[in-house]
């Protein structure tokens, strides 16, 4: 045993080893079961362990199953977008123009104190007939009838998702926007850049990879949410986790169920891979 | 708060170890809807072993089902009539032995026959409290003459309506929207005609709904006119003074649920507590308890006469020999039927 600590790989081995089977047993093994569910089929109560295609054959002819994967693929790239977007300025305005940074760090991670159940709540009282918004906006006189188009459908779920997410993208961001050497700047500066270009040709190429990062911490899991739109996103604002969901309650469809998890991930890890190449590439034409 | 507070004089009592009996109250699990740990349900359990027993709960029957399914254990459950034939070919379930329930003969009739309740003529279920399923309207916007379910797809309530998010229920709606002889065992046509009920409301509707409380909220508020909800969503709109009723009409449709408690295959306690707390659960004072507190309706005919006449008929339960003989009873649907119901249901909430 000490012989094998001392050697070099011996050490790096013992020093993984808890993370590899924890992460062996809790992530690789329920994904291995996952994966053997999808080739069984449900009949009524029992589970018939004939290996099958039928579960994939059914998903990937289902109209159902495309229109949802689509849409939630939409709906997080429509999240992602807008909390990158509006993660970035906060994020440069922390690392660059002000010296209370814990402060304000701190300040970002305030709605991290509350329940994820009780943000997407309050977001339905803010939306709501006779919420927040058309209260005020009825009192002031600019709306005669409460607006209907605030709740249950595709614009609140992404409204919901980008606040709640938004510590997500600002804090890898704002660690790749610390990282850059400051003289870096200067010497654009001094070789004649004005502000605009020196953002666009020094400080953006230099942040890509945070904006990645953020962006997949973002995008990967909300395509999986479920929560957000079963309670905001009525029928119009249903995506696949709702379809899973259900397979796995109701419906009682475990194989099915676990079937369309895996297309789902599939789905995400295609979209998420294409998306780096395409940052990388472009990150690298900017500069 | 109040099963906390049950649980902690529980745990001091064992604490204490001062008698069995005080112990024993709560080695008893039940598996239930929250809200039912109510010690009114059980007054004679509680007089007898000197406490509750411990609850667990759930949110839903299918909740329940897999939670169950998946090696969960407890000595008693609540689901109701209409999933039940998967629960007993799921094995999950003892037969009762309805000689042991003091009460069996003080029950009404009509909802101890419900399909659910017996199935392949072995009793499974004790009946415990049932209640409607109806169109709940707005009284200041809709009359009483002009309400009925065939409103529900006319295009001015565009937005204004909302059903559950239950296929069984919404299948149930339109089967008695459009004249199905039976909704448990629908024939091919049948069922396409209640799909396609569902497909034409399907543009008009605000949101399926997932609880009571988000229905009741938009009928209150006037986000939506009509709903198919529980009596429970009525009687909190009467709570509220909010002008809205259902639709009792039994011509025009209305529907029964019947929801009890059965014994766990997986249960461990003696059958003598758990017949004890059966006979707690169906006795006349525990209906007294939940018709005057609740609202709900009873399974003891009794109860009926001992409770308060004038609550009776605020909660709609004064005539409930016309609603036996007319409305569609939520009973054990035909599995295959159900799973296709499931299916073609979510497939129409999505717009398909």
């Amino acid at each position: 045993m000490a012989g094998l600590l001392k050697s070099e790989a011996g050490k790096g081995l013992a020093l993984s080893a808890p993370a590899s089977l924890y992460v062996g047993l809790l992530v690789a093994g329920p994904l291995g079961i996952l994966v053997a569910y999808s080739f069984w089929t449900q009949t009524y109560v029992e589970i018939d362990k004939t290996l099958t295609w039928a579960n994939y054959l059914e998903a990937a002819t289902d109209p159902l199953v495309r229109h949802l994967v689509l849409r939630s693929i939409f709906i997080a790239g429509a999240v992602t977008a807008a909390t990158v977007a509006l993660a970035y300025p906060i994020a440069y305005f922390i690392a660059f123009r002000t010296n209370k940074k814990t402060l304000w760090l701190l300040l970002i991670t305030i709605p991290f104190w509350s329940s994820y159940l009780l943000r997407v709540f309050s977001w339905k009282l803010i939306l709501g007939f006779n919420g927040v918004m058309n209260s005020a906006l009825l009192s002031l006189g600019v709306i005669d009838e409460p607006l209907t188009f605030l709740l249950y459908n595709e614009f609140a779920v992404v409204l919901t998702l980008a606040h709640a997410w938004a510590p997500f993208a600002i804090l890898p961001i704002y660690v790749s926007l610390q990282k850059i050497d400051r003289s870096l700047l200067e010497a654009a500066t001094d070789l004649g850049c004005s502000k605009l270009e020196r953002f666009i040709r020094v400080t953006l190429p230099l942040t890509v990879p945070g904006i990645i990062a953020a962006s997949l911490i973002i995008f990967i899991p909300t395509v999986g949410d479920y929560v957000t739109p079963s309670l905001v996103g009525g029928s119009q604002g249903k995506m696949i986790a709702n379809l899973i969901q259900v397979q796995f309650g109701p419906a009682n469809n475990w194989p099915l169920g676990a079937t369309l998890s895996l297309v789902a991930m599939a789905a995400v890890g295609v979209v998420a891979i294409l998306f780096v190449l395409l940052a990388t590439a472009l990150g690298r034409r900017i500069r | 708060m109040k099963h906390f507070v049950t649980a902690l004089a529980a745990a001091t009592a064992l604490g204490a170890t001062t008698t069995m009996a005080t112990a024993d109250a709560a080695s008893l699990s039940v598996f239930d809807w929250s809200g039912y740990e109510d010690q009114g349900f059980y007054g004679d359990y509680v007089a007898k072993y000197g406490g509750a027993p411990s609850y667990t709960y759930f949110g839903s029957v299918e909740e329940a089902f897999t939670k169950l399914q998946s090696g969960f254990a407890a000595d008693l459950a609540h689901p109701c009539t209409d999933g039940l034939r998967k629960w007993v070919a799921a094995g999950l379930l003892k037969p009762i032995d309805t000689s042991k329930i003091s009460n069996w003969d003080k029950l009404l009739p009509q909802i101890k026959d419900v399909d659910g309740v017996t199935i392949d003529g072995k009793t499974y279920m004790v009946p415990f409290e049932w209640g409607n399923t109806g169109l709940i309207y707005r009284t200041d916007q809709i009359s009483e003459e002009q309400v009925s379910l065939q409103l529900l797809s006319d295009p001015a309530y565009q937005g204004k309506v909302a059903i559950p998010d239950a296929a069984s229920s919404a299948y149930a709606m339109a089967a008695l929207a459009t004249g199905a002889s039976s909704y448990t065992d629908m024939s091919e046509e049948e069922f396409q005609k209640a799909s396609d009920f569902l497909r034409t409301i399907h543009p008009n509707i605000r949101f399926y709904w997932s609880d009571a409380g988000q229905l009741d909220q938009a009928l209150a508020s006037g986000e939506v006119t009509m709903g198919w909800g529980w009596n429970q969503s009525e009687l909190n709109l009467i709570w509220n003074e909010t002008p809205a009723k259902m639709m009792r009409d039994t011509d025009k449709g209305i529907a029964t649920w019947v929801c009890g408690y059965v014994h766990l295959e997986a249960s461990t306690q003696s059958d003598e507590q758990v017949y004890d707390m059966l006979n707690a659960l169906s006795a006349e004072a525990s209906g007294k308890y939940i018709i005057e507190s609740w609202g709900y309706a009873h399974s003891n005919a009794a109860a009926f006469e001992s409770a308060d006449q004038g609550l009776i008929e605020t909660y709609g339960f004064a005539d409930v020999d016309s609603f036996f003989e007319d409305s569609l009873f939520f009973d054990a649907v035909n599995p295959k039927l159900e799973g296709r119901m499931l299916k073609e249901f979510e497939r129409i909430k999505a717009g398909f």
